[in-house]
This record gives structure tokens, C-alpha cells and sequence, in this order.
């Protein structure tokens, strides 16, 4: 949990993606930058300078648009993180282990993090910039997992755990372990 | 849960933000720009000034994303503080700095400085190869190669204006002075990190690296 999850290492490695085409395009814009000031000044308003100018300006609209959506992302994840962050401390601490023993993936791990702040699946869809069946796919994968009905039982099985176990990582942990077989019974029965 | 700093947790919030994408992209190109021109390709080649290009497209997106990009990438989150950079390194001597969620106020006013520096190297380079961009310097260099003395003839006329000759000739003092200038600051910046990084007992560069801070 001090690590982080999958789905934020590949959006980091397309942002650096991004990045460095950003870099690129700006390299490739001054090039075309020089080269049309040139003809423009050898021969102004020749159909040929004029086209190369064409061509830069989409270059550089094309520019301003890519670092737009990488701040966009930038954004997006900084509010994720955020969201996460403060879900973190020690009934994170319980939450994450439990989710290791329901074997959730990492995207359904950050998405039942968000599911517990209270979050419904649309806000979650946006934060996550993912589209909302997506995320519905998840919470349903999730609560399957765990062997609850839905959003209220997945967040009371985590409430009940602190309010008789108290909030010591260590008296509470061990009695989220024990619990998961018997949640697995009551699936089985299901 | 906030009050309370675990072992391998974060101690706060703001400084877990790391660099973005384009910050470290920039820094580590216009580092080895400088290096680059700074010490290993010959002044005035073909190569010198296609990196010097480089540099200057790589300066104005680092520009603009200093308006436009996330918030500790933008001016407004390091504006210069003289005061501040003052304070702040004696607050480094004494071992105990803060933490910063963009840069530090004395690493601020270094990045201003290296920009600036790296500005002036840009104009000058532009004012001594007359704007041409590499790719015409090298198709006349291959004229000249060629036996095609013309080009020449046009820029021996050009230089004939004794005003042009005077400015490009203080171009020139400009663009090794600022040279100088600015290897010397690009290794009080990487001392400046050194310290630093010892004072806060974690390592910067990783920072700028992976883009993670801790």
C-alpha cells in the first residue's frame, strides 16, 4: 500500500508517453517556426510559405491540445491520490488486507476505496476517468468477492470490525482474517 | 490518523506531489544541451546549433507549461524571493530546511537564473548564425564543399556593415561569457542539491528521475 497500485504506474507511463511527444512536437515546431520565417521573409505570401505556416500553426494548436490533456491527467490523478490518501491510515490498513484475502485486483482495490468514502459509482467513474459501467462491472465483481449483497453490506462489514474490535491495527486485524471464512460460508450457501 | 507519522509513511502531504512528466523531461534535455554544447560539440558546428535549436524549443515549452501546467510546475507556486532564498540557506547551513512542494526559494531563483542564462545563450547563437536555422547552415556548408562560393559572397557582404560586424562580435562575448557563466551555475545547482538532499536525508535527483519524491 506504500507502493503504488498498477493502474496508476501505466497512467504515469502514458503521461510520460505524452510528454515526450509534447517534448517532440516542440522540438520539430521551431524547426518549422525558423523555416517559415524565412520564406516568409525571402518571399512573402508565396503559396509555398504560406502552406508551411498552415502546417505550423496545426502543429502548434496540435501542441497547446496534447499538454491540455496531459495536465488534464496530471489533475485527475492528483485528485485520485488525494481521495485515496485520506482513506489511508489504520482502518486502511485493514481495508487492504482484507481485500488482499478477497483477491482483488488493484483497479477494484482503489475502486472499493472509493465505493467505502461513500462515493456511487458515477463520482467514482469520474474520478477514475473510466466509464461508468466499468466501474459498475467492478462494484459488482467486488461485492461478489467479498460475498455481500451490495454498497451497504460491503461498507458494514468493515464498521463492524471497529466498533467491537476497537481501533488498534492489531486486535482488529486478526478478526478480519478470521471473519473471511465464514463470509466464504455464506457465499457457498448463496 | 493524520496526527501520527508512521516509519514508512508520509510524513506530509503536500511534498508525496511529485514532478510531472514535462518538468523532467525539460530539466534533463536542457542538461544535456548544456553539456553538450557546453563542452563537447565544436562552437559554431553543424551539431552545436541544431542542439541549440533544441534547447530553444525545449526552453519555451518549459515556459508554458510554467503557465499552463500543474500547480508546482507553474511560476506562480516559485515566484523569485530573494529574501526567502537567503533565509532558506541559512536555514540549510544550520542543517534543519523545510520542506517546499515546488522548488525551494534558492533553487527558484537558480532555475530563473539558468533560463535566463540559457535565453541569452539562445539570442546570441541566433545573432551570430544570422537566425539560419541548422538545417540551411549545413546545406551551405555543403554548397562550400561543393565548390558553390556564393553563399559565402552574400554573407562577406552582409558582414561588410560595420554595425552588424560590431553587434555580432559582442554577440560572440556575450555567448562565451554566458557559457561560462552558466556551467558554473549548473554546478552550484547540482552542490545545491547535494547539500540538500543530505540535510533532508532523502535523495532529490530521484525526484527529477522517476518522478517520485520519496
Amino acid at each position: 500500500m506504500n507502493g503504488e497500485s498498477l493502474t496508476q504506474a501505466k497512467l504515469k507511463r502514458r503521461q510520460l508517453g505524452l510528454a515526450v511527444v509534447i517534448v517532440l512536437q516542440c522540438v520539430a515546431a521551431v524547426f518549422f517556426v525558423g523555416d517559415v520565417l524565412v520564406d516568409l521573409i525571402q518571399a512573402p505570401l508565396a503559396e509555398h510559405a504560406l502552406l508551411e505556416l498552415l502546417v505550423t500553426l496545426a502543429l502548434i494548436v496540435g501542441i497547446g491540445l496534447n499538454a491540455c490533456q496531459l495536465r488534464r491527467m496530471l489533475e485527475r490523478m492528483q485528485v485520485q491520490d488525494r481521495a485515496l490518501g485520506t482513506a489511508r491510515g489504520d482502518l486502511a490498513r485493514i481495508v487492504e488486507s482484507q481485500f488482499e484475502i478477497w483477491c482483488l485486483t488493484p483497479a477494484e482495490r482503489d475502486v472499493g476505496f472509493l465505493a467505502l468514502k461513500g462515493l456511487d459509482a458515477a463520482e467514482i467513474a469520474a474520478i477514475r476517468g473510466a466509464a461508468k459501467g466499468t466501474v459498475r462491472a467492478q462494484l459488482t465483481r467486488i461485492y461478489a468477492k467479498a460475498g455481500v449483497s451490495g454498497r451497504a453490506q460491503f461498507a458494514a462489514w468493515f464498521v463492524e470490525d471497529l466498533l467491537d474490535g476497537g481501533l488498534g491495527p492489531a486486535g482488529s486485524n486478526p478478526r478480519g482474517l478470521t471473519k473471511a471464512p465464514i463470509q466464504t460460508e455464506r457465499l457457498d450457501q448463496n | 490518523m493524520s496526527d501520527h507519522v508512521e516509519p514508512g509513511g508520509r510524513a506530509a502531504p503536500e511534498i508525496t506531489q511529485p514532478w510531472d512528466p514535462v518538468v523532467r523531461l525539460t530539466h534533463w534535455s536542457i542538461a544535456a544541451a548544456v553539456i553538450a554544447n557546453g563542452l563537447l560539440t565544436k562552437p559554431g558546428g553543424t551539431i552545436h546549433v541544431w542542439i541549440g535549436w533544441a534547447a530553444m524549443a525545449v526552453l519555451a515549452l518549459r515556459l508554458v507549461w510554467g503557465l499552463i501546467g500543474p500547480v508546482e510546475a507553474r511560476f506562480a507556486s516559485f515566484l523569485p524571493a530573494p529574501r526567502a532564498a537567503v533565509s532558506h540557506l541559512a536555514d540549510l547551513l544550520c542543517g534543519r530546511p523545510r520542506e517546499h512542494s515546488s522548488h525551494n526559494p534558492a533553487g527558484a531563483i537558480m532555475a530563473y537564473a539558468l533560463w535566463a542564462c540559457l535565453a541569452v545563450m539562445i539570442g546570441t547563437g541566433l545573432v551570430m548564425t544570422g537566425g539560419k536555422s541548422p538545417i540551411t547552415i549545413a546545406e551551405e556548408k555543403a554548397a562550400v564543399a561543393a565548390g558553390d562560393w556564393s553563399v559565402l559572397v552574400t554573407e562577406n557582404a552582409g558582414d561588410r556593415h560595420g554595425d552588424e560586424e560590431g553587434l555580432g562580435d559582442v554577440a560572440e562575448d556575450v555567448h562565451e561569457v554566458t557559457a561560462n557563466l552558466m556551467l558554473l551555475l549548473a554546478l552550484l545547482h547540482v552542490a545545491g542539491v547535494a547539500v540538500e538532499s543530505r540535510a533532508l536525508g532523502r535523495n532529490l535527483v530521484r525526484g527529477m528521475v522517476t518522478g517520485r519524491r520519496r
